[in-house]
């Protein structure tokens, strides 16, 4: 029987080599982000004077609407999901009986947010923001300081 | 040069034979129509006026001198690619929102509009 091999060379070797290195090193990189950029809005809204008209103008529609304590509450965010995993195996399941695996992943989701609090007139009295995205994977999920 | 062209080419094929890539799209869809906005007047056009022009609203919020209706529909797209060793993965969502204020007589107060839904693209995650 002629061997398979030297029949087709270029099917059988690229499959082998293909099935052995796919079952010892991997490597993913995952990205979702969900809604828009939330804009930097410190320079042109001023609290005290911007109304809630203006605000809805520069902004747009927002992505959660809340009463607080007697006043309104709008929130814009943005999140970024950011997954990576290394996965490092020896498949010698078929002729050992047990492999070796090492494998390493990670997930941060980060927010961009803006809160604006209304007076019931439609006054802005409270501007918040966290730019979660100026935060850099790898240090971010790396660090052990709590609430980072 | 002539004896690396074999070893390249098996290795372009592995590459190859090893890969495939996929697509996804999401819509949570609402079918509201956001072009007859500037007909309605704040001051002036009343709940019963919104609803007949964009339909029930996804959400109703309790405000402090209101309501806040909430319409909104999202779009995502996702794309994979796996290549050998090597796999990636992206998702992009974004939202079409409008969001009307009431004051408490029902009269429209302000509104907020976003139409984003069409800015999901495919794409790579670099």
């Amino acid at each position: 029987m002629v061997s398979p091999f030297k029949i087709f060379p270029f099917v059988m070797y690229p499959f082998i080599v293909g099935s052995l290195i796919t079952g010892c090193v991997s490597y993913r990189v995952i990205k979702a982000v969900e809604g828009r950029s939330v804009p930097d809005i410190f320079a042109e809204f001023l609290v005290g004077t911007t109304t809630l008209q203006e605000a809805l103008e520069a902004l747009g529609a927002p992505d959660q609407v809340a009463e607080l304590e007697g006043k309104d509450v709008l929130i814009y965010q943005q999140s970024l999901l950011f997954n990576s995993g290394l996965s490092f195996g020896i498949p010698l399941t078929d002729i050992w009986g047990s492999g070796f695996d090492f494998s390493a992943y990670g997930e941060l989701v980060r927010y961009d947010l803006v809160l604006l609090s209304f007076t019931p007139d439609g006054i802005l009295s409270e501007i918040a923001s966290e730019k979660g995205s100026r935060y850099p994977y790898l240090k971010t999920i790396l660090s052990d300081k709590k609430g980072n | 040069m002539k004896r690396f062209r074999e070893p390249l080419f098996v290795l372009l094929l592995v590459f190859f034979l090893q890969s495939c890539a996929g697509w996804a799209k999401n819509k949570d869809y609402h079918p509201f129509d956001a072009s007859g906005l500037d007909k309605l007047i704040p001051g002036k056009s009343t709940v019963a006026q919104v609803t007949e022009m964009l339909g029930a609203p996804s959400n109703i919020v309790k405000l402090s001198n209101g309501n806040a209706y909430i319409y909104r529909r999202s779009l995502s797209k996702g794309t994979g690619i796996w290549l050998l060793i090597v796999s990636f993965g992206n998702y992009d969502k974004h939202y079409d929102q409008i969001v009307i204020f009431f004051d408490k007589k029902n009269i429209m107060t302000h509104y907020g509009i976003t139409l984003d839904a069409h800015k999901a693209a495919y794409g790579l995650p670099f």
